[in-house]
């Protein structure tokens, strides 16, 4: 069985296909990187133009490279939620006209369990129950894939997106975006224990997680060198902010693992390609006996391979959507 | 030959499926932002109902705005996807010419607008020619005010169509010109059909993937932070252009 699987909810705009829900045929992303750089984050309107200048080119390229016809294919997965509302609407209208001329079934994607779910890809089956961590530039969330396959959401951030906290920093201190790569290279030089930066809400007995304190604080101690005319060491601040950052999800994570007994961890996103979360969650889950499962990173960012693993998924469990198929921007991460 | 029309430019959706000069089926939906949810449905329904097979149709007709930005878009992806699928050629038409099309026997001078949302409009001018109706010059984008000049530079018997009319009711009705009604409010996709189809005739069409909507706007380049929010709820607007 093959599926096509359509990305828009973002800035990439992809397309994947996976044959018999665990081998990856194609993977294409036309990224939107470049547009958005001006602007220092994503602009919802240029997106959903840009997506729907480049799906179609996409949909060609990836239907290449896996050797395959659209006539082939035997469903459509789309992601349909959480996103930017105007970047969906482009996937799903694109995903349905396929489906309408072939006359195969349309699948709706959740963008948040696909991102967990493109590790099957890569590591076979997967064997819940365990834990995740969903983390890029619009969510960080703390969920638990239950034995039956099923999800649940155990916290979240409650203001800013790991990503987007990265993006903000990078910004402030001048580096270009995307920030979390930017961050992640320049803290490489730097001394993570060089600065004193807030981890909110580490002992609030949640699993959610507060990033904009920490964000305030890095700006706040950066205006405050400015004004006594210190020279801040750039790389020793993102070094700092990254670690607080790291600090406060793998805590979380870890402890929803340990709360509920899981010795399987899954870090999921785009936020997954940080070396240093990669790196501590690595040492840490080793240390404990759990075992680590990470997608290679370009698994992680957005893709359309993750969508159409989820939706393979779903194929094999008779779930098929309708062509009435609505796009949910806050769709949530639940069943 | 047998063309499928879809036009989702404004606040209303419709598709058909118009065989030379017959209209087999059409459907349409007066509930605005709701074209990504009626669209796909209503294609299927046309299919259905004029029990035709994919396989028979020649082409795709879509509206290419200008208008609301999202959904004109829904049209334009499901028409580029639906006709690359089935090797179909394309025709994209502008919604203004459509709605010019729809008064085409008059032999006033046309106005035709569409509602642009954030206190404009988009709008262009028309004469009637043998055959159909000539466009004057680009469309605009716009205040209402604006175009109550330009009407009547035009003279007192111009005929203003579209949801302008609607929308700008008591600025356009000082203009002293005729405004039709909400019968011709709306691009409509039997019209957008019938527009095309000499386009088919004669070949005069594109791949699917060389349609792009009509933006008369920038993007609104304000970053994306409040509508990221948005991935924790809360309720999407709409732009247009
Ligand atoms: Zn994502």
């Amino acid at each position: 069985m093959l599926v096509l699987g359509i990305e828009t909810s973002c800035d990439e705009t992809a397309v994947g296909v996976v044959e018999d829900r665990l081998t990856l045929r194609a993977n294409v992303i036309a990224s939107q990187t470049e547009l958005h750089a001006p602007f220092g984050g994503v602009v919802p309107e240029v997106a959903a133009r840009a997506h729907l200048d480049q799906l179609l080119p996409t949909i060609d390229t990836a239907l290449v490279q896996g050797g395959v016809h659209l006539s082939d294919i035997d469903a459509i997965a789309v992601t349909h939620g959480p996103g930017l509302v105007g970047a969906l609407l482009v996937g799903v209208s694109a995903a349905k006209g396929l489906a309408l001329a072939h006359d195969v079934p349309l699948l709706g994607v959740n963008h948040l369990r696909a991102h967990v779910e493109v590790a099957q890809l890569e590591f076979g089956d997967l064997d819940p129950p365990l834990v995740a961590l969903v983390v890029s530039g619009g969510h960080t969330s703390i969920v638990v894939m239950d034995a039956d396959g099923t999800f649940r959401q155990l916290g979240s951030t409650i203001d800013d997106a790991a990503g987007e906290a990265f993006d903000k920093i990078a910004r402030f201190i001048g580096l270009p975006f995307p920030g979390g790569p930017e961050i992640d290279k320049l803290a490489r030089d730097g001394d993570p224990t060089a600065f004193d930066f807030p981890r909110a809400m580490l002992h609030d007995g949640t699993y959610d997680l507060s990033l904009s304190g920490l964000k305030t604080a890095v700006i706040r101690d950066l205006r405050r060198m400015e004004a006594e005319g210190v020279e801040p060491d750039l790389a020793d601040v993102a070094a700092s902010f990254q670690e607080a950052i790291v600090d406060v999800q793998l805590i979380k994570t870890l402890r929803a693992a340990a709360d509920e007994g899981l010795d399987q961890v899954v870090l999921a996103g785009g936020v997954a390609a940080n070396s240093r979360l990669r790196a501590r969650f690595t040492a840490e889950c080793e240390s404990n006996g759990q075992r680590l499962i990470v997608p290679s990173i370009p698994l992680c960012t957005d893709n359309g391979a993750m969508v159409a693993a989820s939706g393979a998924n779903l194929l094999a469990a008779g779930v098929t959507a309708d062509v009435d198929l609505d796009v949910d921007p806050s769709l949530a991460l639940t069943g | 030959m047998l063309v499928l029309s879809l036009e989702t430019s404004t606040a209303r959706t419709s598709v058909a499926l118009v065989d030379q000069d017959r209209v087999l089926a059409s459907a349409s939906l007066g509930r605005p932002r709701e074209h990504g949810r009626f669209l796909a449905p209503a294609i299927r329904f046309c299919l259905e109902q004029a029990a035709v097979d994919v396989d028979r149709i020649h082409g795709v007709a879509v509206g290419l705005g200008p208008g609301l930005f999202t959904g004109l878009r829904v049209g334009i992806a499901t028409a580029q996807t639906f006709a690359a699928a089935r090797h179909l050629p394309t025709v994209g038409l502008c919604g203004l010419d459509v709605l010019a099309f729809r008064v085409r026997y008059t032999r006033r001078p046309i106005c035709t607008t569409i509602d642009a949302r954030r206190g404009e409009l988009f709008w262009a001018f028309y004469r009637s020619s043998p055959g159909g109706v000539q466009r004057e010059a680009e469309p605009t984008v716009g205040r209402a005010e604006e175009l109550a000049a330009e009407i009547e530079a035009h003279g007192d018997d111009v005929l203003i169509v579209g949801d302008g009319t609607l929308s700008y009711r008591d600025v356009l009705a000082e203009t002293g010109a005729q405004l039709a009604g909400r019968e011709a409010a709306w691009p409509d996709a039997v019209d957008l059909a019938e527009l095309a189809l000499p386009r088919f005739v004669r070949e005069e069409t594109v791949r699917p993937e060389r349609l792009r909507p009509i933006y008369l706007r920038q993007a609104d380049v304000r970053i994306g932070w409040e509508q990221r929010g948005r991935l924790r709820g809360g309720v999407p607007n709409e732009a247009a252009g």
